[in-house]
């Protein structure tokens, strides 16, 4: 496809379009956000069909502003025609703001970021998907079974460039897999493993496939159900989708409807000395690496909660605005079609030193451990409650006691937080509504567990 | 109702020619199945307590699928241009000629006049300082080998909230219901209201068209092709399986063109028609698109796209069970000890385990009849066939659109839906 080979020169074509079709309206300030991606992905059964899916998107995004007046379009394509739809869109949108949405040109620039990952080759793939085949069926003892096999590969480029003459761009490729595990009789319910692969090169399938083992086999043991007030250790997947429930508290809001202050303790601590989260879309080894926001503020590594104490908002220029906040960063574009939005990129947890997830089980004692969540996790931040629903193993000492189909933990957020004594060591991305989240295991002592 | 009629999007002897075009290409074995077509509309008006802004945004984009034994692929991309059609096309046929003609360039998909105004008026009514008006237009065309058809959507609005306890809206545009059903947006939940408790077995009469929402999780997606032909479907003992009461006719129906799941086609190119799935109770249908038909030896016509880059497969379009002749206050008047609910904000069913969670929002207790204490948010379940057997056959005359959850999300992609379902009692149902 020609109109992908190339897409970093397109993108300033595409640029340069804008400019000149931008000149002809009353706009004083002006930003353009172009993007192409390519997302290929495959899906392995055990009998054919391949299933494929190769999907080629190629966008521009215009913000207009001026005498006192803001617009945002957004077309598809690139180049003259795109961009030709795009400001038309953002004219035709044009409509009386009280501020200026753009930020001013002296906070734009860019943080050298490390350099863009390559896709492997055209056979990993199939290799993965064998080697990962025999390894299930290998750490498993034959009990389990792949029943799909789903690679996404993902290239994507883009370019910012404002009427101030700030230029930023970013080319990159991710690489995931899904894995859907089943047991070989089939007697109970499929089980789904999301994993990042960081570096093709150094991917061990066969140590992916004991690891995602471990997870399916804890869920095979003997049945039992318990009510009450427990220790419960996080699977690194539940602790991640739990802290992507929590992402907005960082994020700019209405001071009268700000829920972070209901949240507080008399210290003014969120949550326990152990946990500790930052935001840092610059580093090379998250999944999203850019070398500015969405807006074109430098990526940063944003320390979000230290040792329990909030310590930093997020804020793109737009929100900031809007809710009289300072400029801080975190525009995030969802896609070239998205106006910016303040979020969460990369959100980890620091364990600081962090203690080995198998001590950490062995430690716990009676608990009850969450292997995966059943349904999103719901939080009440102005009521400061929570309920998830997920599937547990009941440990004691570390040893299993019992598998739990569907277990309720409930109860107060703030307690919730304050009570994550301990993290793990072993962290992990996941990729959740929120955005990318790399957790650990977490131990959170005292919750009440229902069935 | 199949007569909602709107401006071609795309110029028909184009549509045509490619049409002929597919039809050498599976001649020729190159295992073409179709081609889909569509350009997009979304203006989203944000209204905020200081400020106001709109965007406006155009899309556009060309799927090809083609299936031999050995593989099945979709190949989309941004555009609908020859350019982007000949790439797209060039595995599977010979795109020389294609490259020589030249469509007449589509008409600009425009919002209706005065829409900014409406969307205005709509935020108004809800008495919320800070909301989100979105107008959704979609207009589609798929060629298969030799014929094509274009694919006629309704015109939707949605108003959403940014407060998370708040409502959302999703009808089709200038539906009468709008202003009757704006203001009740901001009805907030009673957070501090009475909470059954937890395992306890209560009659739930469902009410203000939840009902439609639990036929949707009950009937709609365990009816769906895929979810039949994996196997995970506890409706699937075979068609005539009695699973309700006789008096229970639920039907999808893609012709009403009031409902927001309207098509004049699905995204396979099967014009639209009714689908009976229930009738006296009894299971008589499924929602399948061509591949699962084929598989299953149904009727296709339910293949939807979530988007042009995204493969078709089967969904609702707008689910309708028939009213009954009872008042749906005798429902309530009826129980001794129960729940009436008015408002549901998710529903969830797993067809595995055969599970439908359904999460309330807002409703009351009933005692001896009467409403008494309102409901704190909570969530009700039990199992799929349990339930459809405990549903009363006196069912209500006040045949009633759900205007809330018709975003339907699954595996993880979202459709616009619809629903409208009389009152109907539980007889028991699960406090979770």
């Amino acid at each position: 496809m020609n109109h992908i080979s190339d897409p970093i020169e397109r993108l300033h074509r595409t640029a340069t379009s804008t400019r000149d079709m931008v000149i002809h309206t009353q706009a004083t300030r002006w930003e353009m956000f172009a993007k192409a991606s390519t997302l290929r992905e495959m899906i392995f059964e055990p009998a054919p069909p391949l299933e494929m899916s190769v999907i080629h998107e190629t966008g521009v995004a215009v913000r207009l502003t001026g005498h006192g007046e803001a617009g945002f379009g957004a077309a598809s394509g690139l180049e003259t025609q795109a961009a030709r739809v795009a400001v038309e869109a953002a004219e035709s949108s044009l409509t009386p703001l009280p501020f200026d949405p753009l930020p001013p040109a002296r906070l734009l620039g860019c943080t050298t970021v490390a350099p863009s990952r390559q896709l492997p080759g055209p056979s990993w793939a199939t290799h993965v998907a064998e080697t990962l085949t025999r390894g299930v069926l290998k750490a498993s003892g034959s009990t389990l079974l792949i029943r799909r096999l789903t690679f996404q590969e993902g290239t994507y480029a883009w370019l910012l460039a404002t009427g101030d003459g700030f230029v930023a761009s970013q080319h990159d490729a991710t690489l995931s897999m899904l894995v859907e595990l089943g047991l070989r009789d089939g007697a109970r319910a499929s089980h789904h493993e999301w994993v990042w692969v960081q570096r093709p090169d150094d991917f061990d399938p066969e140590a992916i496939a004991a690891q995602i083992c471990n997870r399916a086999i804890l869920a095979g043991g003997p049945l039992l159900s318990r009510d009450g007030l427990f220790d419960i250790l996080l699977h690194p997947e539940v602790g991640a989708h739990l802290l992507a429930s929590l992402s907005s508290l960082f994020l700019p809001t209405p001071e009268d409807t700000d829920p972070l202050t209901h949240l507080l303790d008399r210290n003014g601590r969120l949550g326990s000395d152990a946990l500790t989260l930052t935001d840092d879309r610059s580093a090379a080894d998250c999944p999203p690496v850019a070398p500015c926001d969405g807006e074109g503020l430098p990526t940063k590594r944003h320390v979000l909660l230290d040792h329990g104490v909030p310590r930093h908002r997020l804020a793109c220029h737009f929100e900031a605005q809007l809710y009289g906040e300072p400029t801080r960063g975190g525009a995030r574009r969802f896609s070239y079609r998205d106006y910016p939005t303040t979020g969460i990129s990369a959100l980890r947890v620091v364990p600081d030193p962090g203690i080995p997830p198998a001590q950490l089980l062995k430690d716990a004692g009676k608990s009850l451990y969450l292997l995966r969540l059943v349904g999103p996790v719901i939080t009440d931040k102005a009521n400061d409650n929570f309920h998830l629903r997920a599937q547990g193993v009941w440990l004691d000492g570390g040893a299993v006691e019992g598998f739990q189909q569907l277990v309720e933990v409930s109860g107060a957020l703030s307690l919730l937080l304050r009570r994550t004594e301990a993290v793990g060591t072993d962290l992990a991305w996941y990729q959740t509504t929120a955005g990318f989240v790399e957790a650990p295991t977490l131990l959170v002592t005292c919750q009440r567990v229902g069935s | 109702m199949n007569d909602f009629k709107q401006e071609p999007a795309f110029d028909h002897r184009w549509l045509e020619a490619l049409a002929q075009w597919c039809k050498k290409g599976q001649e020729a074995n190159a295992g073409l199945v179709d081609l889909y077509l569509e350009r997009r509309l979304e203006l989203r008006l944000h209204i905020r307590r200081n400020a106001q802004w709109i965007e406006e945004c155009r899309t556009e984009g060309t799927a090809v699928r083609t299936r031999t034994d050995l593989r099945h692929e979709i190949v989309a991309a941004t555009g609908t241009s020859p350019k982007t059609i000949a790439h797209l096309l060039s595995g599977p046929l010979d795109t020389r000629e294609l490259h020589l003609q030249r469509p007449l360039p589509p008409p600009d998909l425009d919002a209706p006049r005065g829409w900014r105004n409406t969307a205005e008026a709509l935020v108004e009514a809800t008495s919320l300082s800070d909301a989100t008006v979105f107008l959704f237009e979609r207009r589609a065309a798929i060629i298969r080998p030799g014929q094509w058809q274009e694919i006629h959507t309704p015109l939707l609005i949605r108003l959403q909230t940014p407060i998370p306890s708040s409502s959302s809206l999703l009808a089709t545009w200038n539906h009468a219901g709008l202003t009757e059903w704006a203001p009740l947006v901001s009805a907030s939940p009673q957070h501090k209201g009475w909470q059954p408790d937890s395992g306890e077995q209560l009659p739930v009469v469902f009410t203000a068209g939840t009902s439609g929402v639990l036929m949707h999780e009950l009937v709609g997606h365990l009816l769906e092709g895929d979810v039949i032909s994996n196997g995970g479907s506890p409706l699937d003992a075979g068609e005539a399986s009695i699973v309700g009461p006789p008096t229970l006719f639920v039907t999808d129906d893609p012709t009403r063109f009031d409902l927001p799941g309207a098509f004049s086609s699905d995204d396979e190119g099967v014009t639209a028609e009714a689908i009976p799935l229930l009738e006296g109770g009894i299971v008589c249908g499924a929602l399948c698109d061509r591949f699962t038909a084929n598989k299953l030896g149904r009727t296709p016509g339910r293949g939807r796209r979530a988007a042009w880059n995204r493969a078709p497969v089967p969904r609702m379009s707008n689910l309708v069970a028939a009213p009954g002749r009872t008042n749906p206050e005798a429902l309530e008047n009826d129980q001794k000890r129960g729940l009436v609910v008015t408002r549901l904000s998710g529903a969830s069913v797993d067809p595995r385990s055969g599970r439908v969670i359904l999460r309330v929002e807002q409703g009351w207790e009933l005692r001896h009849g009467r409403r008494r204490r309102a409901l704190a948010p909570f969530d009700l379940g039990g199992d799929v066939l349990g339930i459809l057997r405990l549903i009363d056959p006196n069912l209500g005359n006040d045949p009633t659109p759900d205007w809330r959850l018709g975003w339907c999300l699954k595996a993880g992609l979202t459709l616009p839906t619809g629903s409208e379902a009389p009152t109907m009692l539980v007889r028991s149902l699960e406090v979770v």
